[in-house]
């Protein structure tokens, strides 16, 4: 059995429910009043891999929400295996916005895993997200989820399947 | 001490006051070598060398490197918001930590503030945008609204206009029907003045069951529950049948008639010569009322598969603002409004059916100089019917029983059951009769008629009940179904043949025959 160690972001807009979203997968926790995080908020949480046969500790960075990163983002970014891209249903800019940190990402640490989270599914009859927007999305970010950190649905799946799809690339980078 | 060393002094004072620098030592393992400072605010208290920080202080993980690294700004679970620095030297690495709290107090509120307002300004965009929405889609439903208002209004004054004209309509064969009959009941009415006054009698009645059977038609339009029923028919047939009844009404105003087939139509073509036929007859029709004087025509014409009839007349023509009009269920032209007889359904029937067929019907007309209507079907040519099929039915049997049989009649009307009495009597059936539904189960049940017609609507049993009472009870002789309402709405596994009155005697006589002699061969 293999036990590593990775360093994973959490990015998005503001108020998308990025630290919601790991309050609910680190502690199982939830509040509905909005606090907003100034600078990144690091915790740290083990994951099974049962399929994989392999333990992982994932150091989670919660970054401010931003549109777009600066330099002061991008340090916090240094040394990710992976980025979970947050963005909220009812807020279709804050999709567009979580695609372009991506491009961001991409240009700046070249490629690696990410997991789109579409946060508020509890609020879906609110969404302003269309099916053309969610099949763009499904184009972009092929492993999607639609979440909500206040039911808790799809949050625990979804920081799996990125811890899932970093351990392949270092399992494949050992051997 | 110089000015510059005091206020050295002071700066390095107030900065260790305020961000009570800690440092600890690391090695590449994450592993503590050394510290300075007290770590109690940032929660690292009980140190050891060796220590493995990578829990008390996450943010080392992936970022030792042979590069200094600042982060502005970190929390984690034991620490509160701090500044780090992290610097190579030689194997190791310095963490300074430098506590951020006084700032992140004021940077928190300010952060907080602003992101409150730009979500409120999101929400208060999205509902401004929800109301304009809602705002256009009302006004498009107020629209639609009027727009359906003045559609219904235009419908009800069709309608009105179209019962004031049926109204005057039935009226007019109607006093005929009573005056001609009340003639024939005068005591001093002789056989020739009697058989007059039953030929204009029977003449009138035709006149209003074709009324009738227009409006039904455009209702059956109307639900879409016309079917097709395509078969083999000559052209010389249909544009002789047509212009045995249009030449004389063309004749009676003074007006030519011919009807013309063209030479590369074939003999016979598949189609519903019945739709074909009315429609012609809706057209022929209108071109003779409409004309004054002139020339009523009918061109057949032909070609890849297409039948094209043309009906041309030199009448008043239709104004461009009518013809889209004319096309709809009770409207006519406006110069036509009240001087000329017509449900003004005529067209509007003609354009359904053509379109049931697959076909369509185009007007090419101007005004004062005549109109033509042009309808084409497809009706693919076909090789002509043998002359056994032209057989069928030939009218020298008509009104002729086929076989020797006991038939029930039940009918609650006695005029009705009189008349069929007469026919069928005089055909050479042996009649049993009935004026209700139990007497006429009674009867069928006690001596076993080889068929029986049963009006539907009669007092107390019902024709329905009456025949499924005969059915249950063991009658297997065919029963006839006879209504005024929709008789295709029967079950026709209780009854045989379903007709709908009026029906002429020598069409009931046809259907009784042919019943008769198929459950004669059944038998």
């Amino acid at each position: 059995m293999s036990a590593f160690t990775a360093k994973i972001c959490i990015v998005g807009d503001f108020a998308v429910g990025k630290t919601s979203s790991i309050e609910r997968f680190v502690n199982q926790q939830f509040s509905e009043k909005y606090l907003t995080t100034i600078g990144v908020k690091v915790d740290t949480k083990d994951v099974r891999l049962n399929n994989l046969n392999s333990d992982l500790k994932l150091v989670i960075w919660d970054v401010a929400g931003t549109e777009r990163f600066g330099a002061l983002e991008f340090s916090y970014l240094r040394g990710a295996a992976g980025c979970l891209l947050v963005a909220d249903g009812t807020r279709a800019r804050t999709v567009h916005a979580a695609l372009h940190l991506k491009k961001q990402i991409e240009e700046r640490y070249g490629k690696m895993p990410f997991v789109f989270m579409l946060n508020k599914s509890d609020l879906r009859s609110a969404w302003d997200v269309n099916e053309a927007n969610l099949t763009e999305l499904t184009a972009a970010c092929p492993d999607f989820f639609e979440t909500s950190a206040k039911t808790g649905k799809n949050v625990e799946r979804a920081i799996e399947k990125l811890a899932e799809r970093i351990a392949q690339n270092e399992l494949s980078a050992q051997v | 001490m110089s000015l510059a060393d005091e206020i050295a002094a002071y700066l390095q004072d107030s900065f260790v006051e305020r961000h009570q620098p800690f440092c600890i030592c690391v090695d590449d393992s994450y592993r503590l070598t050394d510290w300075w400072g007290s770590g109690a605010q940032f929660g690292f208290s009980d140190l050891q060398r060796g220590h493995d920080m990578q829990t008390l202080a996450p943010f080392l993980i992936g970022n030792l490197s042979s590069e200094p690294v600042i982060l502005p700004v970190v929390s984690t679970p034991h620490t509160g918001p701090v500044e780090v620095h992290i610097l190579p030297h030689g194997n190791d690495h310095f963490v300074l930590l430098l506590s951020k709290e006084d700032d992140h107090a004021a940077t928190l509120v300010r952060q907080q503030t602003a992101n409150e307002v730009r979500l409120m300004h999101a929400h208060q965009q999205k509902l401004i945008r929800k109301q304009r929405e809602l705002i256009a889609e009302l006004i498009e439903t107020k629209a639609e609204l009027e727009l359906r208002r003045l559609e219904a209004e235009r419908a009800n004054l069709a309608k009105g206009r179209f019962i004031a004209m049926m109204s005057h309509e039935f009226r007019t064969p109607l006093s005929s029907i009573i005056s001609y009959a009340d003639r024939i009941l005068e005591p001093d009415c002789d056989a020739t003045s009697a058989q007059e006054s039953a030929n204009s009698i029977s003449r009138a009645s035709r006149h209003m069951h074709d009324m009738v059977n227009t409006v039904l038609d455009d209702a059956r339009l109307e639900a879409g529950r016309k079917t097709l029923h395509e078969r083999p028919f000559d052209l010389r047939s249909l544009a002789d049948d047509l212009s045995a009844i249009i030449a004389p009404l063309a004749a009676e105003k003074a007006l030519s008639f011919a009807a013309r087939i063209t030479a590369q139509a074939p003999e016979c073509v598949n189609a519903d010569d019945g739709c074909l036929r009315q429609i012609l007859l809706n057209l022929l029709g209108n071109a003779v009322k409409f004309s004054d004087s002139g020339q009523v025509a009918l061109v057949i014409d032909w070609a890849a598969g297409q039948l094209t009839c043309s009906v041309t007349d030199n009448g008043p023509g239709i104004a461009l603002a009518d013809q889209e009009r004319l096309f709809q269920a009770f409207e006519r032209g406006e110069q036509h409004e009240s001087s000329r007889e017509g449900s003004g359904l005529g067209l509007a029937i003609s354009l359904k059916l053509a379109e049931a067929m697959r076909g369509r019907l185009e007007m090419d007309t101007d005004v004062g100089k005549g109109c033509r209507m042009i309808v084409s079907v497809p009706a693919p040519a076909v090789e002509r019917r043998s002359s056994e099929d032209d057989a069928l039915s030939p009218p020298d049997v008509r009104l002729q029983a086929r076989s020797p049989a006991v038939i029930l009649i039940c009918d609650d009307d006695q005029d009705m059951r009189a008349i069929h009495e007469y026919y069928l009597g005089r055909a050479g059936y042996e009649l049993l009769m009935a004026g209700d539904g139990q007497t006429a189960v009674d009867i069928a049940l006690a001596q076993h008629p080889d068929l029986v017609v049963l009006d539907i609507n009669t007092p107390g049993l019902n024709g329905i009940e009456a025949a499924t009472l005969l059915r249950r009870r063991g009658f297997t002789a065919p029963i006839v179904a006879l209504t005024a309402s929709d008789a295709s709405k029967l079950d026709p596994e209780l009854f045989a043949v379903r007709l709908r009155k009026p029906l002429r005697m020598p069409d009931l006589l046809d259907k009784l025959n042919d019943l008769l002699r198929s459950s004669e061969v059944h038998i």
